[in-house]
């Protein structure tokens, strides 16, 4: 049989690599962000953290699902960053680009991990 | 900024905090325990200095006795006690080129005595300006020697009268340069020791002096005065560099004399004095920081002709206006002027832009008669050396909003339709204010604000308010708030926006804190620093660049501050580079030292507000102050995270030290961002016209002069250690193509 569990093409442990990576931003949003919402600051960092753990996490375990969910804390963002200061280049650059740069590299994922959910569907049925 | 930096970061090491402790400067105060009993009570009135048998403090770091002998070199030539002499005998001053000088002289630091900054040559036009090349350049010899901590920022603006340009190096060397081809006629070595090198080498300028009593064609007619970092006032013959021997010792004046205890480098000058009416003024800084009871912040007046001391005007001693004899001395711990003073022939009168007492960040030990002059414009008559009148730009300033902008004078439009002698003051706080100089009393409004009052520290109460100058534009951006955090990502960006929160803010005027970190919007960088305003009398355009650099700054108990190893810089501990002024500080003497960081990420390096750090406005004087253009000034290309330069030609807006010059040309030079680039823009629309890039950092104040029929542009790229552009010791001249030297 190709392709076993402990037998992953590169583009999947990129994958992997990528979805780990946003847990560790996660888990900062979700720390450094409660603290800020403690002090009386933005929620924001919290609410889209939690959304980043999550979306890490389902894309570690090799599910679509954890893509979507970024780009699901990527669409808060902006929705978040145009709220708070509108069209601004200057003020939307520390807001928007990375996460949108890393949105980038999320989207190029979904097919590797439909491969990977294939896969295990396949593994299931035999 | 380095060393605080690396402070900050070694404070946070040891105290293990952790990385997500955006405020964590140092541990909160409840950690260091109370003020420590060999400090004065604050609640008790204790405005005045120890007296010879006060005993000797006991914490751990501590000055000594104010009268304790002068160190080894603090009277760094042995020169010999200067006598007194009745100023009602200094003789008639001769007419002075800075009055009125020839077209295309630049005669006094800021072109003339008005202080305008503004020449009526014209060669150089927004047309043709980008046609400008390097026509000579003049290495100083001053610069840092391996080992040397790099305290380097020359500021040097020469002055041009007749055939010669005239300048001095950081440390103090005089030159007489070739205005066409930057060779040097003569050159007068003073041989300062790096030693007296305080917060920074700096000379701002020299000044041109005629005399009345030494016939034309004589040594010593024309002379170059000068004031240096180690305290001597020095005269040289202009035409030949030898020293006056008339002057003062054979053309040195020691002015530690009276100061009492010192060390090199505690005290030191580094701006051109002005000679009014015969009298030469000076003023000098006392290091920031170190101890309340440094030495006195003493203005002085002596004979232009002989070096004779006229007159001190000392704070707390305001009906003394003598010299100290046998073992007594100026007062104390006074507040200091460091920018450049401002001559007025006419009205007899120095405008004396006035600093802190000692210990910038509390006041409780300040006499009366301090909390009157503080942070502010001080009219000196210079027959008696008695204020004439006194406006004050911030009360019982706890920000270190000292002035650094020199006066500018200038003729407003009174409300009868008469023209009123004006003077503008403008100040770190961005508030600039011009006043009436016969009396002080405001032009243009200026309101008393409630400011927060009476903030926390204990003994220590804020002044209930604030004076604005609501008829001139802010020179600052609104208040601070939590999403004007910024950062390369949302990663930073979060961690500038805890820094944030953590941190106390009310806005202008947040009372000083122990328990955390208070932020301090603008910054003592300004707003309007050194660099002052330059003004074009037949547009009626006034130029100003200013910061939006944010501090962040917290009070420390003296027992974390003796952990912190904060001492005075007389202390027999201190180590050279251990502390300075402008970070933190021991202000030994108090209950508490002080620690100041930019408000950025110390991990990246980037101030943690957004940009622009930087702006240059144009006021339009003659038709209701209105802002005729704004931008930022700057670009990004020589700076970034990590302190990396990105290159980008993104006029971001950097922070800017060093002022401007306007011409009849319609032009304004400027280089000060940490770009280093020179800049030409459009007087009249901002346009940028023409830049180039220095060998060093452009913090100093640009000039132009002509020579051989041409106009010349000349700035010193002497850098600046701590806006950390690259230190040099060129003078870089610029002329248009055909006439290169």
């Amino acid at each position: 049989m190709p392709n076993t569990y402990g037998n992953r093409t590169l583009t999947e442990w990129l994958t992997l690599l990528l979805g780990g990576v946003i847990i560790l931003v996660g888990l900062y949003f979700v720390i450094a962000g409660g603290d800020l919402a403690m002090l009386g600051g933005s929620v924001y960092y919290v609410i889209c953290g939690i959304l980043l753990v999550a979306g890490g996490v389902f894309m570690v375990m090799g599910r679509a699902l954890g893509a979507y969910l970024y780009l699901g804390a990527l669409a808060y963002t902006w929705v978040w960053s145009l709220w708070e200061v509108g069209f601004s280049p200057v003020d939307l650059l520390p807001r928007a680009f990375g996460p949108t740069l890393l949105g980038i590299l999320v989207a190029f994922t979904i097919p590797v991990l439909r491969r990977m959910e294939t896969r295990r569907t396949l593994r299931g049925a035999v | 900024m380095r060393r605080s930096h690396l402070l900050a970061t070694v404070a946070c090491a040891t105290l293990a905090c952790a990385p997500l402790a955006a405020n964590a400067q140092f541990a909160p105060a409840g950690s260091g325990g109370s003020p420590t009993s060999s400090v004065p009570d604050p609640s008790s009135d204790n405005s005045f200095e120890p007296t010879e048998n006060t005993p000797a403090a006991k914490s751990r770091f501590a000055g000594p006795s104010p009268y304790a002998p002068q160190a080894p070199g603090v009277n760094a030539a042995n020169l010999p006690d200067i006598g007194s002499m009745d100023p009602n005998d200094v003789p008639q001053m001769a007419p002075q080129q800075s009055a009125s000088p020839a077209s295309g002289d630049w005669a006094a630091y800021g072109h003339d005595d008005s202080q305008m900054r503004y020449s009526p040559l014209s060669e150089i036009t927004p047309q043709n300006a980008d046609q400008l090349k390097v026509a000579f350049v003049y290495h100083t010899g001053s610069y840092p020697r391996p080992g040397q901590t790099n305290k380097w920022a020359a500021e040097t603006t020469p002055i041009k009268v007749g055939d010669g340009l005239y300048m001095c190096s950081a440390q103090n060397d005089i030159m007489k340069l070739d205005p066409t081809t930057g060779k040097e006629i003569w050159r007068h070595n003073i041989h300062e020791r790096y030693e007296a090198i305080p917060y920074t080498a700096a000379c701002k300028g020299v000044t041109y002096f005629t005399s009345s009593q030494v016939p034309e064609g004589q040594p010593c007619h024309n002379r170059i005065l000068e004031s240096t970092l180690d305290m001597r006032l020095i005269e040289v013959d202009a035409a030949t560099g030898n020293l006056c021997p008339t002057f003062g010792h054979d053309g040195q004046v020691n002015l530690m004399q009276g100061m009492g205890e010192s060390v090199p480098g505690f005290v030191s000058m580094t701006t051109p004095p002005p000679i009014v009416n015969g009298v030469a003024v000076v003023n000098h800084e006392v290091l920031d920081g170190q101890r309340r009871w440094a030495p006195s912040g003493v203005i002085r007046g002596y004979d232009a002709e002989t070096g004779k001391f006229l007159w001190a005007w000392d704070v707390n001693r305001p009906n003394d206006h003598s010299q100290p004899t046998g073992n007594n001395h100026y007062s104390r711990g006074t507040p200091n002027s460091w920018a450049a003073m401002t001559g007025d022939n006419a009205l007899g009168l120095v405008y004396v832009p006035t600093g802190n007492s000692a210990s910038d960040y509390y006041s409780a030990l300040r006499s009366p008669e301090e909390n009157k002059v503080s942070s502010a414009v001080v009219a000196l008559d210079v027959k008696t050396g008695s204020p004439r009148w006194v406006f004050q730009t911030a009360h019982k300033d706890v920000w270190d909003y000292d002035i650094g902008s020199q006066a500018t004078l200038m003729d407003m439009p009174g409300p009868d339709g008469q023209t009123v002698p004006a003077l503008i003051m403008p100040t770190k706080r961005g508030q600039t204010f011009v006043l009436d100089r016969r009396d002080g009393k405001p032009i243009l409004p200026v309101e008393e604000r409630p400011a927060p009052s009476p903030g926390v520290i204990p003994g220590d109460p804020r002044s209930p308010t604030q004076p604005w100058s609501t008829g001139m534009p802010a020179l600052r951006v609104p208040d601070l708030k939590e999403k004007d955090m910024w950062g390369m990502s949302p990663i930073d960006q979060l961690f500038c926006r805890i820094k944030f929160r953590r941190a106390n803010y009310v806005g202008e005027f947040t009372p000083p804190s122990v328990d955390k970190p208070w932020i301090e919007y603008p910054g003592y960088n300004g707003g309007s620093d050194w660099g002052s305003m330059s003004y074009d009398p037949n547009s009626g355009i006034l130029i100003a660049n200013w910061n939006i650099t944010p501090m962040y700054d917290q009070l420390v108990t003296r027992k974390k501050a003796d952990q912190l190893g904060l001492m005075p810089i007389d202390d027999p501990n201190y180590k050279p580079g251990g502390g300075g002024a402008e970070g933190n500080g021991a202000m030994d003497g108090t209950p508490y030292g002080i620690v100041v960081t930019p408000f950025w990420d110390q991990y990246t390096g980037m101030m943690c507000n957004r940009p622009p750090y930087g702006m240059i406005t144009a006021i339009d004087m003659k038709h209701g102050q209105k802002v005729l253009w704004q931008h930022p000034l700057g670009t990004a290309r020589a700076n970034g995270p990590w302190g990396l330069p990105t290159g980008l030609p993104w006029e971001i807006g950097t922070p800017n030290n060093g002022g401007s010059v306007v011409t009849a040309g319609g032009l304004v030079f400027i280089g000060a961002a940490t770009d280093n680039q020179i800049r030409a823009i459009d007087e009249h629309t901002g346009k940028v016209v023409w830049s180039a890039v220095l060998p060093g950092g452009g913090q100093a104040n640009p000039m132009t002069y002509e020579a051989n029929g041409h106009q010349y542009v000349a700035i010193m790229a002497g850098g600046h250690h701590f806006m950390m552009t690259p230190v040099s010791d060129q003078l870089v001249v610029y002329a248009l193509p055909d006439h290169k030297g």
